[in-house]
């Protein structure tokens, strides 16, 4: 009993760390520019998309796709700030979910019909395997997954707190009109904050997809996710993140192996909610 | 001027309630289009009880199907397990549905969940009820759960065919619509408008905001719930994915998109989204799959983009231009015969 607890905590803690990279672009956006992203789950469906396309087509294993999909989504992502987000900074944020659930069904409906309903896969990757420790079965792409986001997690934050570019975007999300005033070019930022966002979901996706498949109904699930572990998390937090993403990875995973497989959401959900009650600034949270 | 747009407004609204009243006669001889028209009448209606909390009181609710799901599953349960009839089922269904609300409801406006995260609770309320549906073996559980079937019994609300619940359906939107009316016109509408505009002003100027949006809040699940109870006599079974977060976001956006605390906002982008939609599918579908879906998407985000107070200002609009015309053509008359 203890054995299965332990073994699927580490399993839901090492996804967990996956999670908190896809939350990491969910609150550069929301906490740089306060606008309310209901698409990023699809962003993340898209990636996995683009890695299980790159992967085919051009015989890349997964975890090397991102040095094509990375790139990829950043443009994707500042076309999309430049063609909808950026008409939406000036609005309510009910206009901004509307739109940006315009363009969740958009991203969903257009994965219906360039790669069709069924699930993708890769076929194999690199890593494989599994390594036994104590008697506790680890298996390789999961760590190296979350291996690879911690590094980018910590990459980000020091493109965040040591680059030009980072500190804009910080200066920006802490007070804009000041920002300004010190020559921050407001535009430019956002549109670096929702790239930047967009192309960590490509890392993600890489990342999934050397052990999950893909199909266009996914991303609904990723962005209600990303949204309850940034409320877990609060705003500006990074180890935060990692620590709420690793609590939801555990939550979910033993959900499914004590109780139900399909009350995998269920315990999640229920913990996003009491959170609001009683810590509506999360539990992290800087602001 | 004023008995003239009196005669306007009353008159348009005549000959929508006769138009709405004659479809079966002109379309009823095909089924599919009478399912077509029952569909856009059933996102009309949720999405007008949606503007009571979402419109007027600016509280973006995504848990729509959360108490459709509730009505559905109480009128469902009690009509294959004891025979009760939906009828009285609509009314038990709105009440557990207003119950679920109350319960939900009160933490989250005494903790003060607002906004983006009151939307987003909300939607994970849905996700929890269909979880727990579907884990709750005695009522839910994985397989569809059909209702007696009958070909024409009007205790059991089944029909072999689409007219009578398009009728019902068409009842229940005067009846929220009425409801709309009726509340934007009260004390609870004038403080709902005004916290929905902004909450703390409305707060400090003595407006009980947290009981204000729970009745709003319990008012809209009560009419959704009964909804809920119709919904699952016209689909004839009860399943856990009822309680559909997509489908419940959907309906929001047709409330913001159709114009956020106008009456008949919500019913407008309902009869042109949802008709337009299956439009599309009927007319393009046959050729590439889910080619309409990206049309839908693309118009949904330029009316969301370009005409953010809503599409119904549009018709607002139209609706002043005419006044003015006619009171300037009745001026130059005056003029010219007092001349």
């Amino acid at each position: 009993m203890i054995h299965t607890i332990v073994q699927n905590a580490i399993n839901g803690a090492m996804m967990g760390c996956i999670y908190a990279l896809i939350t990491l672009g969910l609150s550069i956006i929301f906490g740089v520019m306060d606008v309310v992203n209901f698409a990023h789950g699809d962003f993340v469906m898209l990636a996995m998309y683009f890695t299980f396309w790159v992967g085919t087509l051009l015989g890349l294993d997964a975890v090397a796709t991102p040095l094509i999909t990375f790139p990829l989504l950043f443009l994707i992502g500042v076309v999309t700030y430049y063609l909808i987000v950026h008409r939406t900074l000036r609005e309510r944020y009910v206009t901004q979910i509307a739109v940006t659930v315009g363009l969740m069904l958009f991203l969903r409906a257009f994965a219906q019909l360039v790669w069709q309903a069924q699930p993708r896969a890769l076929l194999h990757s690199i890593v494989q395997g599994r390594i036994v420790i104590a008697g506790f079965t680890i298996v390789l792409s999961r760590l190296t997954s979350a291996a690879v986001s911690i590094v980018t997690i910590g990459a980000v934050y020091l493109f965040l707190t040591k680059t030009w570019a980072g500190r804009a975007i910080r200066a920006a999300s802490d007070d804009l009109d000041v920002a300004s005033l010190m020559g921050v070019n407001y535009g430019r930022t956002y549109a670096l904050s929702f790239g930047l966002g967009s192309a960590l979901t490509a890392i993600a996706g890489g990342l999934l997809m050397t052990f999950q498949q893909v199909d266009p109904t996914m991303g609904i699930r990723f962005g209600l996710l990303s949204w309850c572990m940034l409320a877990l998390a609060g705003l500006g937090s990074i180890p935060g993140l990692l620590i709420s993403g690793v609590i939801v990875g555990v939550a979910e995973s033993l959900s499914m192996a004590l109780w139900d497989p399909r009350a995998r959401s269920l315990i999640v959900y229920l913990i996003f909610i009491l959170v609001l009650w009683l810590k509506p600034r999360g539990l992290f949270g800087r602001k | 001027m004023k008995p003239r747009r009196l005669s306007i407004k009353t008159a348009v609204m005549l000959v929508g309630l006769a138009l709405s009243l004659a479809i079966p006669a002109l379309i009823g001889s095909n089924q599919y289009n009478m399912m077509l028209a029952t569909t856009v009448l059933l996102f009309g209606v949720i999405a007008t009880a949606w503007n009571i909390i979402g419109g007027m009181g600016g509280q973006l609710d995504l848990a729509a199907c959360a108490y459709l799901g509730l009505g559905a599953f109480t009128a469902g349960t009690l009509l294959i397990r004891w025979d009760v009839s939906p009828w009285l089922g609509m009314i038990l269904g709105g009440l557990v549905a207003t119950g679920f609300a109350a319960l939900v409801g009160y933490p989250l406006f005494r903790f003060g969940v607002t906004e983006v995260w009151y939307a987003l609770s909300s939607s994970a309320l849905v996700e929890v009820l269909r979880v727990a549906f579907l884990l709750w073996e005695d009522v839910g559980g994985p397989t569809e759960r059909y209702l007696p079937f009958y070909s024409w019994s009007p205790y059991h609300m089944r029909f072999g065919s689409y007219i009578p619940y398009y009728y019902i359906m068409l009842a229940m939107l005067l009846v929220a619509l009425f409801v709309n009316y009726k509340i934007g016109r009260s004390k609870l509408g004038y403080y709902l408008r005004a916290l929905g505009e902004n909450e703390d002003a409305a707060e400090v100027l003595g407006v009980n905001t947290r009981a204000c949006k729970l009745k709003a809040l319990m008012i809209y699940a009560f009419l959704v719930g009964a909804i809920g109870a119709v919904y699952a006599c016209l689909y004839g079974y009860i399943h856990p994915n009822f309680f559909n977060g997509l489908q419940s976001t959907e309906v929001a956006v047709l409330g913001i998109v159709g114009g956020m605390g106008i009456t008949y906002g919500p019913l407008v982008a309902a009869v042109i989204l949802v008709s337009g939609q299956e439009f599309l599918r009927a007319s393009l579908g046959g050729q590439l799959e889910s080619i309409y879906l990206v049309i839908y998407a693309v118009v949904l985000i330029l009316m969301a983009l370009f005409k953010p107070q809503g599409i119904a200002t549009l018709l607002q609009d139209a609706y002043k231009q005419i006044v003015l015309r006619t009171a300037r053509d009745r001026h130059v008359q005056a003029d010219t015969s007092g001349v």
